[in-house]
């Protein structure tokens, strides 16, 4: 069933999370525009995510295949150009190394989130309450950014073991500007060189259980 | 349906004059487990024994809460009386349940508190019904079953029906049933409204019938519906004349169940193979297009029954296993055979093995007793049949034509695997690489290890050089074979990940992911190979050898490797220690024997766990 699709993905990527690699890149244009990209490794490991796949089930649930994977990151891309405010949207897969890559331009970071959540909700076949909050928000040369509570809920009911394989994963998020960085409220985070990049960095396991750990306000000069 | 085709538990023989539970076996019954020594099991939670992947297909709604807390012993189980557990089909129907002793019906029905007494029309039997289910209990023993139709069965005489009341093609609307959106209907109830969930026949929501226009017509689910019951009804009282009123049972019509069940052991079981096999949806397309050619194969497996004992002993538990056959299906078997092990499989089992197993077959012998035999059958069916004729004449030109002795010597039959425990392989993997300056990432390729089972598969063969060309001629192909002198490798051959080996040496072919054994020991490990007395153990053995040492096996085995229902025959091992070894007997025109032993060191204080494990895993492998 299509409703199952995404959960069928969800205890997939668990299945494999002992080496997930995670990264959210969010690139903020001075008038709000942008570029944001996410991108998923699983490279480090390509034996239990090639057994995985030979699977028909997996906990209950069934293994997508490489065909399934790729009409659902087609149809996600279709739609997400259909998304008013959203553009130049591209994925890349790699069977081989299994990394998969999601890039769009918006307009503004609403209209971002608006994209995101609804191309979630579409593929969950409801609406997931978490998505109604506001992650994203850019006002007066400063950034609001959180991820949404909606890993934690979908993840706190893992066996132990599975929880211990996300501990070892990934998780990194990057937000770029035009401008130089002002400040950062989250001490966790770091500054790139050229001040004009933040970092933050964490493991899925610890992020499933404090989805706070990667909230962050960043405020960058001003420049006429 | 896949009800129980093995099973559980029960008492110890002394039976005296009182009603005994085997003899409400049905006649029907394809497979039986019986366990004698039920005292094994009176410490035995039911909550733990229903959570048995075999139990879970056993009326669930017997044990909705009415067994928190208790054990067998609080069953009112007559401990003196054997139980057995059965599941049965015949053409039109399927039987499942069990037999047991009754001592205390109070206690019984506290169990069993869904059922609820109903009149019968049988002397001497008293009828208990819960939905579908039944206990019937003679005297001291009763029967708990489920009579249930076959569904080729309902749906021939609903399509009948529907058709002839001239109604359409009941699925022409089925596009849009797989092709619309689901919608989620959440239904609420009030607090007051007291649900229970039907965990033994659970409904998809989208399989509920469609209401029709007009009330008083049924729609095609309703009509099936009622097609059930009558069937079901028709073969409820079939079943109960049969068991109860002309005393038929399998105990009366099968001596080889009555002599096993005379067998001072643990626990026993039977297996009818040419019932199952009449079973099989693969034949029934034989069975309706071809009824004389499906009676003439049937016929090939009549008198094929597996017959077996448990025996639980100090340091050991052992099953004992009896294969019986005719003599046609028998003279296959004793040609498939007769052939000598090939002792070069040892020079590559290493001492240290985790688990092997060797298997000697005569492939061309059997291929040629099997002609023989089928021909026959074919020949007198292709008077009738065209399809048959044209079937035989491709066989037998496919016989004259195709050259036997180079498919036959390059396969002969005989193979070998060894299990070398779980090592860290090299891979490659990507990583991000990240500008300090910029934050801006780059890909990169770098060495990196992961957990892989090392195993090695071998085969004889007595034309190494067909292979060698092969393997030349792909070498140059494709870029990921490559010629290493002694070996081959395949890159990323192993789960696209890891590099896999051929050795083509010793009139053996060879596939391993065990780099040290392809790189270092193409010959064979010498002196570090399985020693004599092993060796020795192993020529002795039938068809079938296979050992493991549980502790250093099992344990190591990542499950995500393996499928649910794999990892659920792999459990029966796991936090166990000891060897399990398995060989065979010699095969003879109508038997063959296999033996199952599990060696633990110490005492073993939870064997009826164990047995129930091993059933379970039964269980997993035929249902």
């Amino acid at each position: 069933m299509k409703s199952n699709f995404l959960l069928a993905v969800i205890v997939f990527l668990i299945g494999c999370s002992g080496c997930i690699e995670i990264v959210d890149d969010l690139s903020l244009k001075q008038d709000g525009s942008g570029t944001f990209k996410y991108s998923i490794n699983l490279s480090s490991s390509k034996v239990k995510v090639n057994s995985l796949l030979a699977l028909d089930s997996l906990d209950g649930k069934k293994v997508p295949s490489i065909e399934e994977i790729e009409t659902k990151m087609n149809e996600v891309v279709a739609q997400l150009k259909t998304m008013e405010g959203i553009s130049n949207v591209h994925a890349e897969t790699n069977f081989n190394d299994f990394i998969f890559k999601l890039e769009c331009d918006f307009e503004s970071v609403s209209h971002l989130q608006q994209a995101i959540k609804t191309v979630v909700n579409y593929e969950a076949k409801t609406t997931i309450p978490e998505l109604s909050n506001h992650w994203l928000e850019f006002e007066d040369n400063t950034l609001v950014r959180s991820i949404p509570r909606i890993t934690l809920q979908k993840t706190k009911d893992l066996k132990k073991e599975d929880s211990e394989l996300l501990k070892t994963g990934v998780y990194t998020s990057i937000t770029r500007f035009e401008n130089e960085v002002a400040s950062f409220t989250n001490l966790t985070a770091k500054k790139s060189k050229n001040n004009k990049a933040v970092m933050l960095r964490t493991d899925p396991y610890s992020l499933t259980q404090n989805p706070s750990l990667l909230d962050n306000t960043i405020s960058i000069v001003n420049t006429p | 349906m896949k009800f129980l085709n093995t099973l559980l538990f029960c008492g110890f023989a002394f039976v005296g004059t009182a009603q005994i539970s085997e003899s409400l076996v049905p006649k029907d019954a394809v497979s039986v487990f019986t366990i004698n020594n039920i005292n094994l099991f009176q410490k035995i939670s039911l909550d733990e024994l229903i959570s048995y992947e075999f139990m879970e297909e056993i009326q669930q709604e017997l044990f909705d809460g009415s067994t928190a807390g208790k054990t067998i012993k609080d069953t009112g189980f007559d401990f003196n009386q054997k139980f057995n557990v059965f599941f049965g089909s015949g053409d039109d129907f399927e039987i499942s349940g069990f037999t047991f002793g009754v001592e205390n019906k109070e206690l019984l029905f506290e169990v069993f508190d869904d059922f609820e007494k109903v009149e019968s029309d049988y002397p001497g039997i008293e009828f208990y019904t819960s939905y579908f289910n039944q206990i019937a209990i003679k005297g001291t023993s009763g029967i708990l079953y489920r009579v249930t139709p076959n569904d080729r069965l309902i749906n021939e005489t609903t399509d009948s029906i529907w058709y002839a009341n001239g109604n359409e093609y009941p699925w022409f609307n089925d596009y849009n049933y797989y092709f619309e959106e689901e919608i989620e209907a959440v239904e609420q109830f009030p607090d007051e409204m007291e649900t229970e969930n039907n965990t033994s026949n659970p409904i998809e929501n989208d399989e509920l019938p469609i209401a029709d226009e007009n009330p008083i017509e049924k729609n095609y689910y309703e009509c099936r519906d009622s097609v059930e019951v009558v069937f079901q009804q028709k073969f409820l009282k079939q079943f109960n004349d049969e068991l109860f009123l002309q005393g038929d049972n399998l105990l009366t019509s099968d001596q080889r169940f009555a002599d096993q069940l005379k067998k001072n052991v643990e626990g026993n079981f039977y297996i009818d193979n040419s019932k199952i096999m009449r079973r099989n949806y693969d034949f029934n397309y034989m069975r309706t297009i071809y009824p004389s050619l499906y009676n003439d194969v049937t016929q090939l497996y009549s008198s094929s029954v597996i017959v077996g004992d448990l025996v639980i002993n100090d340091n050991s538990i052992e099953m004992h296993m009896d294969t019986k056959y005719g003599d046609q299906l028998g003279s296959i078997y004793e040609k498939l055979t007769d052939t000598k092990f090939d002792k070069n499989f040892f020079k590559y089992i290493h001492q240290d093995n985790k688990g092997f197993f060797t298997y000697k077959v005569n492939l061309r012998a059997a291929y040629e007793q099997a002609y023989d035999v089928i021909l026959p059958i074919l020949e007198r069916e292709s008077e009738n049949s065209t399809d048959i004729s044209m079937s035989l004449l491709t066989m037998e030109f496919m016989d004259e034509f195709l050259n036997k002795d180079a498919i036959f010597d390059t396969y002969k039959g005989g193979m070998f695997g060894s299990f070398n425990g779980i090592q860290k392989v090299k891979t490659k993997k990507v990583i991000f690489e990240y500008d300090e300056d910029t934050f801006e990432y780059t890909e990169e390729i770098v060495e990196a290890e992961e957990d892989m089972p090392i195993f090695t598969l071998g085969f004889s063969t007595d034309r190494s050089d067909l292979l060698e060309r092969f393997v030349n001629r792909i070498t140059k192909i494709s870029s990921s074979w490559k010629q290493e002198g002694n070996y081959i490798s395949i890159e990323n051959g192993m789960l696209n990940a890891a590099p896999l080996f051929l050795i083509v040496k010793n009139g053996l072919f060879i596939v391993t992911n065990d780099s040290d054994l392809a790189m270092n020991h193409s010959n064979g490990y010498g002196g570090n190979s399985i020693d004599k007395k092993t060796q020795k153990t192993v020529l002795k053995s039938g068809v079938l050898y296979a050992y493991s040492d549980l502790g250093k096996a099992m344990e190591g085995l990542p499950r995500n490797l393996f499928s649910e229902r794999e990892n659920n025959i792999i459990d029966v091992t796991r936090g166990k220690t000891g060897s399990l070894e398995f060989s065979s007997t010699q095969t003879s025109t109508n038997n063959t024997s296999f033996n199952l032993t599990y060696n633990f060191e110490g005492e073993y204080d939870a064997s009826s766990t164990y047995i129930l494990d091993l059933i379970n895993s039964l269980y997993v492998i035929t249902k």
